[in-house]
């Protein structure tokens, strides 16, 4: 679905600031970027996109080069949720609000489809419609911003953090719909995300990247187990996987598995 | 356009000037321009600016300036020259008082708008804000005011920019509109650019407070400006340059 071949890129009077990246990502997975700031993970996802070009090498997407078609253009099959909302609402309703991008990338469909599609975009998010975005909390915003994107059924969804500054109820409510996406409809999800809980919790595989290069592409659960590669990416890996790691319980990634792993070490019949 | 308010670090005669002597500089510059109605001596003003700006080391942008500068002075030159119906015409509508007018405003504006964008190249805001507090007296709340409108510009560019890149990967044909189809389409966007706006203001008015912004007096300040040779020198270029508008 998505293809970089030998992509670099250097902002103007800076160094590079991705180098020599090349991955492929399949239609339907959930992968995550890690890395600390300074990276590359948001300029790799902005590359993506093609909000910037590469300076050397290729970016497909559906085997399309993005150097042959406009960003505006892809919006149609690639959604981009910022981790600030509040540069992408400019109505004074939610409805407004969601009807404004599908007219944008659907306007052929017609008023009346359009309507349709707002409609089970608003129920489904839970919103009546009149709310005021700007009147909203930064995690409703947030939900406003993402119902506007998905209401256009991309093929392709890039997160740029977007449970930064939400409360745990708000980032589930973010991830349990992105996720339930990415199942149900087979939508192919990259996020760049600060939060290792989140990632391990929601994402199936890993890109760690550092300096701008790619140090490392897997699993999550095997890419979190890599103490050595961990440190050199200055990644915390979450509490469960550094707790499994310390009592010497591969596999033990969740609390459940966690207690299963304890009760099997002490002799004990897994729950 | 982000970058013309932006300080260009340096040790250049103009860098070392008091901010207050590169203020007078900048008005008596504009004085001078207005007051004077010779193309020639708005010439040699915009010689001076063309000089500020490679005396202080920022030769580049200065003919950036100038280039965004010519195209609102095209613009308003050929506004200017068809609507001026003064004078003997020399080619079709176009008079020769026409055009000696449309050149006159055009040079004033650029010779005016030049100086304030390179003083802000060759000084921090931080220190024109000081220096107007401690030097010319100036209240504090008043100075702050005026720095903060300067620092907020590229700010608000870059936020706009910022929502511009966002309603685009929505699939708002920002990347493919041009001139005043572009305008059209930026109108809705001002609404999140006032917001993000009022907000911003509202959290530097908290952090100003918080640091106690209001018991902030002239004696305050950490650096001291004082007056050189340098800046005399310049403070007398400044008397010769109203003068010589006067007299020419």
């Amino acid at each position: 679905m998505i293809q970089l071949d030998q992509v670099s890129f250097a902002y103007p009077s800076q160094g590079p600031t991705v180098r020599d990246l090349s991955f492929h990502i399949r239609k339907g997975e959930f992968v995550a970027l890690l890395g600390a700031n300074g990276a590359g993970k948001t300029t790799t996802v902005r590359l993506i996109d093609g909000l910037i070009r590469p300076t050397s090498g290729r970016v497909l997407i559906g085997g399309a080069d993005t150097a042959g078609s406009s960003v505006s253009q892809r919006a149609r099959r690639v959604g981009f949720l910022f981790q600030n909302p509040d540069r992408q609402i400019c109505k004074n309703t939610v409805r407004e609000e969601i009807l404004f991008g599908l007219n944008a990338v659907r306007a052929e469909e017609g008023p009346e489809k359009l309507a349709a599609r707002t409609d089970r975009v608003l129920a489904d998010f839970g919103f009546t419609g009149d709310e005021e975005p700007f009147s909203l909390s930064r995690g409703q915003r947030q939900r406003v911003a993402l119902a506007s994107i998905l209401a256009a059924e991309p093929e392709v969804l890039i997160l740029d953090e977007p449970t930064t500054g939400l409360d745990y109820q708000e980032c589930c409510h973010i991830m349990d719909r992105i996720r339930r996406m990415n199942r149900e409809q087979q939508v192919t999800v990259i996020m760049v995300c600060h939060d290792m809980e989140v990632v391990l919790d929601y994402v199936d595989r890993a890109l760690v990247m550092a300096g701008g290069r790619l140090l490392a592409d897997g699993p999550v659960r095997q890419i979190f187990r890599d103490a050595a590669l961990m440190e050199r990416a200055s990644i915390l890996p979450p509490q469960m996987i550094d707790l499994s790691l310390r009592l010497d319980l591969p596999g033990a990634d969740s609390p459940e598995t966690m207690a299963d792993a304890i009760l099997a070490a002490k002799g004990g019949k897994p729950a | 356009m982000k970058e013309l308010f932006q300080y260009v670090p340096g040790q250049s005669l103009l860098h070392r000037l008091n901010p207050v002597t590169k203020l007078i500089l900048t008005i008596m510059i504009c004085a001078a321009a207005f007051i004077t109605s010779s193309v020639f001596f708005l010439l040699g003003l915009l010689a001076v600016d063309l000089a500020i700006g490679l005396i202080a080391g920022v030769a580049r942008k200065t003919l950036g300036i100038l280039r965004g500068l010519m195209k609102i002075a095209v613009f308003l030159f050929v506004l200017q020259v068809l609507l001026s119906r003064q004078g003997t015409p020399v080619f079709w509508i176009i008079t020769d008082r026409g055009l000696l007018t449309a050149a006159t405003v055009v040079l004033r504006l650029v010779v005016v708008c030049m100086p304030l964008a390179l003083v802000l190249a060759v000084t921090r805001v931080s220190d024109l804000s000081n220096a107007l507090v401690q030097v010319l007296h100036v209240p504090y709340k008043y100075a702050f005011t005026l720095t903060t409108a300067i620092r907020f510009i590229p700010q608000f560019l870059e936020e706009m920019s910022d929502i511009m890149e966002a309603q685009t990967a929505r699939g708002i044909a920002f990347d493919q509109a041009r001139g005043l189809k572009k305008l059209g389409m930026m109108l809705p966007l001002c609404a999140p650019l006032l917001i993000s706006s009022v907000r911003r203001t509202d959290q530097t008015a908290a952090a100003a407070e918080i640091r106690g912004f209001s018991l902030r007096t002239s004696a305050s300040a950490f650096r001291r400006y004082p007056f050189h040779l340098e800046d005399a020198l310049v403070l007398g270029f400044c008397v010769l340059l109203i003068a010589a508008s006067i007299l020419l």
